[in-house]
This record gives structure tokens, sequence and C-alpha cells, in this order.
């Protein structure tokens, strides 16, 4: 009998537990939505149905839906503190059985099991489900979970405005009822899919899970459909992330063509470092490749990065969550998860990959007015740095810097969100300012966030940084011809720095540009300060280690660097022989960045008033985001669009000419020539005897002697 | 009775039959119409029982083919004579040429 919630001999079902405890929510929101609609639709006629559509809350969305999730989020939350506890005692304990401890901390079984039929060569292939705890998935749980319970409770005052009876949407210029239930249903599917995409121990698992955290950001970019830019924000990330997980698609078949297995365990084994005997040396690249192409759709990595600023039209709870620090990471989660598949040009391809969007993405956060879309932009260049990290063979960094950036860029989207909610929905840099004096909370939170991203000393994002900049830097000294993975970060942690405290100058000090905005602004509520200030706490303080000055001594990379997979630190040892070497140097030079990026940011927009000049509407390479999306508009877009139209317009009212060379003017071809047919075959039913009689007669006469001569 | 063979009610039957075809062909009055068929069933139970009489193996099967068919053509001419009846009432008229209503 499997018994979920033996935690003695199986503490690993904690997890499962935990992954599954989201999923309670939305099938209560699911079955009250049923009910109360069934209830709503009848309530007229029927006084018991309209006393059951009284008691879910009548025309005016209950609260109930949040709190609800929010329990049961942090009950998972609770179940993974505790499992990593446990975690981390037994990995002490059970050290050198590293049997004994996968076997306390994963399970798996068969799900599908396809290919045994009668007479088929191949063996009998299982597709399964199985969890497998490791330190990274321990981390990676706990900090969805905490972070997830944080957004979870600054949404409920961030979404209030959606308990109304009614809302106004003044984007959309309509009024449409509160989805206070909605909101939740999406965001605890999401973490249930995200969760059950952390704690897989299969690719084919994580394909589920990444579907499903795809699906559930469509939901929520598009959260307000009404308005025709969030639809569209909506399309265009599913969309541009069916391009991604179509290679991810194809990396798994490889993986299950050649090996007939989707397990971690068994695929690293049984590839071992080296290239593998069973499958061709530009098999396994383009695998890698496969399963990389579908990170860069998740992570928002150049070039199928366009769909993330856009993503930002969700509630800002959303692009903190999703969009900032769970599930674009999930690809720099699987890059760290299939580091053992990938060969070694494929780590090449990461870390350029990632060397490109961390600096294109830093040049645009320069530029754009939008308080939201600095930050998306940002979240898109920390992505690239992580991927950079992990190409470089800096396992333990890039994951470093994912744990400690979901810190604090949920933390700066939360401030970013209390900024907009205090000032009614006004998002544009320029129309603020001086804003320290309203909401001191949110501002010096945010200043947290702001140091902690730039690289500042002591702030957890130095530490992460630090560990990716001298791991970076020694790769380029034992790779000469590969020195842009080093100068090009560094030159992007400068920018980070400028872009960031740009945003904090423009929007809090200073002299307020927008009386209107500036009177009506007003800290938010207790909901919402609060996850501030834990999240505060968090950035700073959650990569500390002892000694405190030295990067190398974070705690969390420690425990994070248990998990490494072995195979790895030994292909990169030379590299990171050298990354401690010049260590000093990368941190030194990484310091001198920030400090002048910031510099530069206050010499223009913190120590005197900016000017009109500064502030006027950027234009050219930059503000157009490299040109990106007018480069697919030309390329893929305008053509499609073009073709379909026409193909439209030939279907419905073409010329005639045309029309026959068209699918549907075969099919009505096939209806035609029926048709006429028809019409000239009645004419043989003229209603006379003699004419039936001789039409009888010939017939006859002809099969009988057709009989005389062909059959004998 | 001398035996006389199969071939004389062949050729009776096909005579028989000829004649059917020819006054089913030829007439336009209904009732004529009818009359015809009636001879060309009954060449047809002519052919079956004088084969059951002189093919060697064959006993019984001719007559019970006979006797099915004379029900039939009794059930047959009282079906037909029903719709003509009809036809009757709504045209005042037996002959089949005007009866092309459902002409392609």
């Amino acid at each position: 009998m499997f018994n979920p919630f033996d935690f003695a001999a199986h503490p690993g079902r904690a997890y499962m537990v935990a992954t599954l405890l989201p999923l309670v929510p939305v099938l209560l929101l699911l079955i009250a939505a049923t009910i109360r609609n069934m209830a709503r639709s009848r309530s007229h006629t029927d006084s018991f149905a309209s006393r059951v559509y009284w008691l879910f809350g009548g025309d005016q969305p209950l609260k109930t839906g949040g709190y609800l999730s929010l329990v049961f989020l942090l009950a998972s939350f609770g179940l993974s503190v505790w499992g990593l506890l446990n975690f981390f005692e037994e990995s002490q304990t059970l050290h050198d059985q590293p049997k004994e401890l996968a076997a306390r901390w994963s399970e798996r079984g068969d799900w599908l099991r396809i290919g045994s039929a009668k007479g088929e060569h191949r063996p009998a292939a299982a597709l399964q489900t199985g969890y497998r705890i490791d330190q990274l998935t321990a981390l990676m749980f706990a900090m969805v979970t905490g972070i997830g319970s944080l957004i979870f409770l600054y949404s409920l005052g961030y979404m209030r405005q959606e308990t109304d009876e009614t809302v106004d949407d003044h984007a959309a210029h309509t009024t449409r009822r509160g989805r206070f239930g909605r909101f939740y249903l999406y965001l605890s599917l999401f973490a249930f899919s995200m969760l059950n995409l952390l704690i897989a121990d299969n690719l084919f698992q994580v394909f589920v899970g990444w579907e499903l955290v795809g699906v559930c950001s469509f939901f929520l970019i598009g959260f307000y459909y009404e308005r025709k830019s969030a639809s569209t924000a909506a399309n265009k990330a599913f969309i541009v992330n069916r391009v991604g997980d179509a290679g991810l698609l194809i990396g798994i078949a490889i993986a299950f063509a050649t090996f007939g297995t989707l397990n971690f365990q068994d695929l690293a084994e049984k590839i071992a470092g080296s290239q593998p005997d069973e499958m061709s040396h530009g098999l396994w690249v383009l695998m890698g490749l496969g399963l990389f192409v579908g990170c860069v759709g998740k992570s928002a990595q150049v070039p199928l990065q366009t769909w993330l600023p856009d993503a930002m039209e969700g509630p800002t709870p959303v692009s903190a969550l999703i969009h900032a620090a769970t599930m674009v990471a999930a690809g720099v989660y699987l890059v760290g998860r299939c580091y053992p598949l990938f060969a070694p040009e494929v780590f090449l391809t990461i870390a350029y990959c990632g060397l490109i969007t961390l600096f294109l993405s830093a040049t645009v956060a320069l530029v754009m007015t939008d308080i939201k879309r600095v930050l998306a932009f940002s979240t898109c260049s920390q992505l690239g740095f992580m991927m950079l990290a992990l190409g470089v063979g800096a396992w333990t960094a890039g994951l470093l810097h994912l744990l400690t950036h979901a810190f604090f860029k949920a933390l700066l989207f939360l401030g970013a969100g209390s900024v907009i909610h205090g000032c009614h929905h006004e998002q544009d840099l320029r129309q603020m300012g001086g804003l320290r004096r309203k909401m001191p909370i949110t501002a010096f939170t945010m200043l947290v966030g702001v140091l902690a991203i730039s690289g500042t000393p002591f702030f957890s994002g130095w530490y992460s940084k630090d560990q990716i900049l001298s791991s970076a830097l020694g790769y380029s000294v034992a790779h000469n011809q590969h020195a842009l993975l080093f100068f090009g970060p560094l030159i992007a942690a400068g920018m980070t720095a400028f872009y960031m405290f740009r945003l904090w100058f423009l929007a809090f000090t200073g002299t307020p540009r927008n009386a209107t905005v500036y009177s009506q602004a007003r800290e938010s509520p207790f909901t919402m300060t609060l996850p501030l200030i834990v999240l505060a706490l968090g950035s700073l303080g959650i990569a500390w280690g002892w000694p405190l000055w030295d990067a190398e001594a974070s705690f969390l990379g420690h425990k994070l660097h248990e998990g490494e997979p072995a195979l790895m630190s030994r292909a990169f040892a030379h590299s990171r022989e050298l990354a401690e070497e010049h260590h000093l140097a990368a941190g030194g030079l990484a310091l001198l960045a920030a400090l002048l990026g910031a510099g530069y940011a206050w010499s223009r927009y913190g120590r005197t008033a900016p000017t009109a000049e500064q502030l006027k509407e950027p234009t050219g390479l930059l503000a157009n985001r490299w040109y990106f999306d007018d480069l697919y508009d030309f390329a893929f877009l305008r053509g499609s669009q073009r073709l379909a139209k026409l193909s439209a317009n030939v279907d419905r009212s073409g010329p005639n000419q045309a029309k026959r060379f068209t699918l549907d003017g075969l099919m009505s071809g096939c209806a035609s020539i029926a048709m006429v047919g028809g019409q000239y075959l009645r004419m043989t039913q003229t209603g006379q005897v003699r004419q039936y009689v001789l039409v009888l007669a010939l017939t006859l006469v002809s099969v009988l002697w057709m009989l005389s001569v062909f059959v004998r | 009775m001398a035996d006389v063979g199969l071939v004389p009610f062949q050729i009776l039957a096909a005579f028989l039959f000829a004649c059917g075809v020819a006054c089913f062909v030829t007439k336009r009055n209904a009732i004529g119409l009818l009359m015809g068929v009636e001879l060309v069933l009954n060449a047809a139970n002519l052919n079956l029982v004088a084969a059951a009489r002189f093919v060697p193996g064959l006993r019984i099967e001719g007559q019970v083919f006979a006797v099915i068919v004379i029900v039939l053509a009794a059930a047959e001419a009282a079906v037909a004579l029903a719709i003509f009846l009809n036809f009757y009432n709504n045209y005042a008229t037996v002959d089949v040429d005007q009866a092309n209503e459902s002409k392609g």
C-alpha cells in the first residue's frame, strides 16, 4: 500500500505532498466556480439556488479563494523547509553512501508502457514519473514556495480591486466583474506546475510541468484580456515559447530514441562525460542544443527574448513571481539539471547565448522609461549572466545567482508594483519623482534590491555575481579567444548598476515631476509592505556566510556546491583553478564597474534634477530594442499574415480563375461535378414504360453477350 | 402419354414470354399491361414445372417455385390494380403514358 505520508522511510514524499498541495485550492476553486455559475443562472427563479449563490458571494467575488491558496502554499512551504533541513542533515550523515541517500529521497514508477507489442524488436520502454531531491531541487523548492507565499500575500492587497462587484478597466474602456478567484486559481495552478517541474526526475515530467507553467503564464499575462495589448502579449509569449518547446521536444525525442530512458540519473550515467557509444557526436550535440533551445525560449534568451518585456502586461505580482523569480528561471534550472548531458560545443553555445542576451538587454534597459520594462530587461540580462556562468562551467555560481536573483528581482518587482499601486497605475518613471517621502518603506526596501542587483558587497547579489565574473575571467584566461566572455558581463555589470540606480533616482528622489501623481501617491497597505520587508531581508542576507567579506564563503553557495555534478568539475578544472587565482582581480573590476555605473547614474539623475533633454521620449536603436521585434515582424509575421489574408480573400470572394486552384475551389469542383452529372442523368427518367423496357432489353442482351464472350 | 421431352415446353414458354413482352410494350391501357405481365410470369411457371419434370435430380422444386410465383402474381396484381384504381380516380384515365408526373 502506497502511503504518501510515510515521511520516516521516504522523507522525499514530503516534497511530493508539498507539490500536490497547491492543486487542492485549484480544484476547490473550480468546483466553487461551477456551483456558483449554475446557481447564478437559476437564482431568479429558484430560491434555493439564489441562497446558494448568496453563500458563494453573490455578485461580489469572495476573498476566500485567495486565503485558501495562501494557506495551502504556506503549508507547502512549511513542508519544503522541513524537507530542506532534513535533507541537508542526511546529506551530511549519509555523505559516503550516495545510494542510501538517493533511495530515501527519490522514487519512480512507470506511468505509460510503450513498445512491448508481440513481434517488436525494440525492448519495452516506459515513460516514468518520479521525484528526486538533491541540493538544487531542495533549495529551489524552498525558494519557489517561500517567494510564492510572499507574493500570494502581496496579491491579497494588490489585487484588492478585483474583489469589487464592478471593476472599471480604464485601459480597455470597459466595466467588468472582479476576477479575484480566477487570479488565485491560475496562481495556484502555476505553483503546482512549477513544483512538479522542480521535483521531476525525468525529462518527460519536466516537459509536462514546462507546458503547464507556460499555459499559466499565458493565462496570467492575458489576465486583463479586454485590453488588446494584454491579449496580444499573451499570444506572443505563448507562440514564442512554442518555438523553444519544439527544440526541447526534439532533444527529448533524441534522448529517448537513443537511450530508451528519460531519467536524469540514467541519462547521465549513460553519457558519462565523454562521448557516449550509442550516438554519433553530431547527434549528441543536437540533443544538447535541442534541450537548450527549450531553455532559451523559457528563460527569454536571444533570439527568443522578445516575449518577456511584453509579458509585463500581466498584473505586477505575476511579473514578480512568474516572469522574474520562478518560471523564467526554469530554463536556467533545466540547463543546470541537464548539465551532464551536454556536449562541449553546447556549453560554448550556452555561454555565448548568455553573453549576447546579457549585453543586449542591459543596453535596452538603459533607456526604458516604463518602470516594469526596465525590470523586465534587467531580468533578461540577469538570466543571461546565469546562462553565461553555466556555459563556462560555473554551475554553482550560475545557480546561486538564480537563487539570489529570485529574491532581489521579486523584491524589485513587488516594489514597482507598490509604486504603481500607490500612484494609481502610473508606470512611467518620468511622471514620478520624490516618492521617497510618500512611500518610505517601498523606497528603502527597493534600495536594498537595487544595491543587491548592482553587486554591492555584503548584499546577496554580490556573492553570486562575483563568482560568475571570476569564473568568466578564469575561463577567458584559459581560452584566450573567448576573452569577450569576461568583458561582456563586466561592462553589463556597470550598466546594471547604472540603470537600476537611474530607476531608483527617477522614482524616489528629486522633486515631483507630476503634481497630480505625487499628491495622490500613498504607501501601500500592510499585506504589500510585509512581503517587501521580508524579501529585502532575504536580498540582503540570503547568501551570507562566514567570513562575510569573502564572496566564496557563501553558505548557500557551499550547500549548492555539494549538489554539483561531479563530472563537470573535472572538465572545467583548469579554468576553475585560474578563476581562483584571478578571483580578486575579477571582484575588484566588477566593483569598479558597478561604482562607475552607479556614480554616473547619480551624476545624471541623483545630484541634480534631470533635465527635460534627459527625459524626452527615447528613440533609436536601444529604444527599439535592437529592432528584434521589427525583424521578426518583417521576417515571419508580415509574410505569413499577407499569405493568410490572401488565402482568406481568395476563398471568400476571389476571381473564379484563381479560385479553381485553391482547396476551396477543389471542394466546390467536386460538388459541381455531382450536380451537373445529376442534371443530365435525370433526363433518362422519362416516365415512358416502353423506353424502360427497351433499356431493360438492351441491358439484358448486352449482359448475355458479355457473358458469352468473357465467360468460357 | 408419350414423353415429348423438355424442348417443346421451352418453345411454348418462350412464345408465351414473347407474347407477354409484346403485350406490355405495345399496350397503353394499364389493364392490358397487367395482362402482359401475367403472361410473362406464366411463361416462367411453365419453364419451372417442365424443368422439374424432365431434368434429372429435380423432383418437386419446380412446382414449389411455380406455386410461390402464382401467389406473388396474385399479390402483385392486387397491388397494381389498387394503384390503377387510384390513378383512374385522379386522372379519369388508365393510359400509362399519362402517368409521367415524376419524370426527371
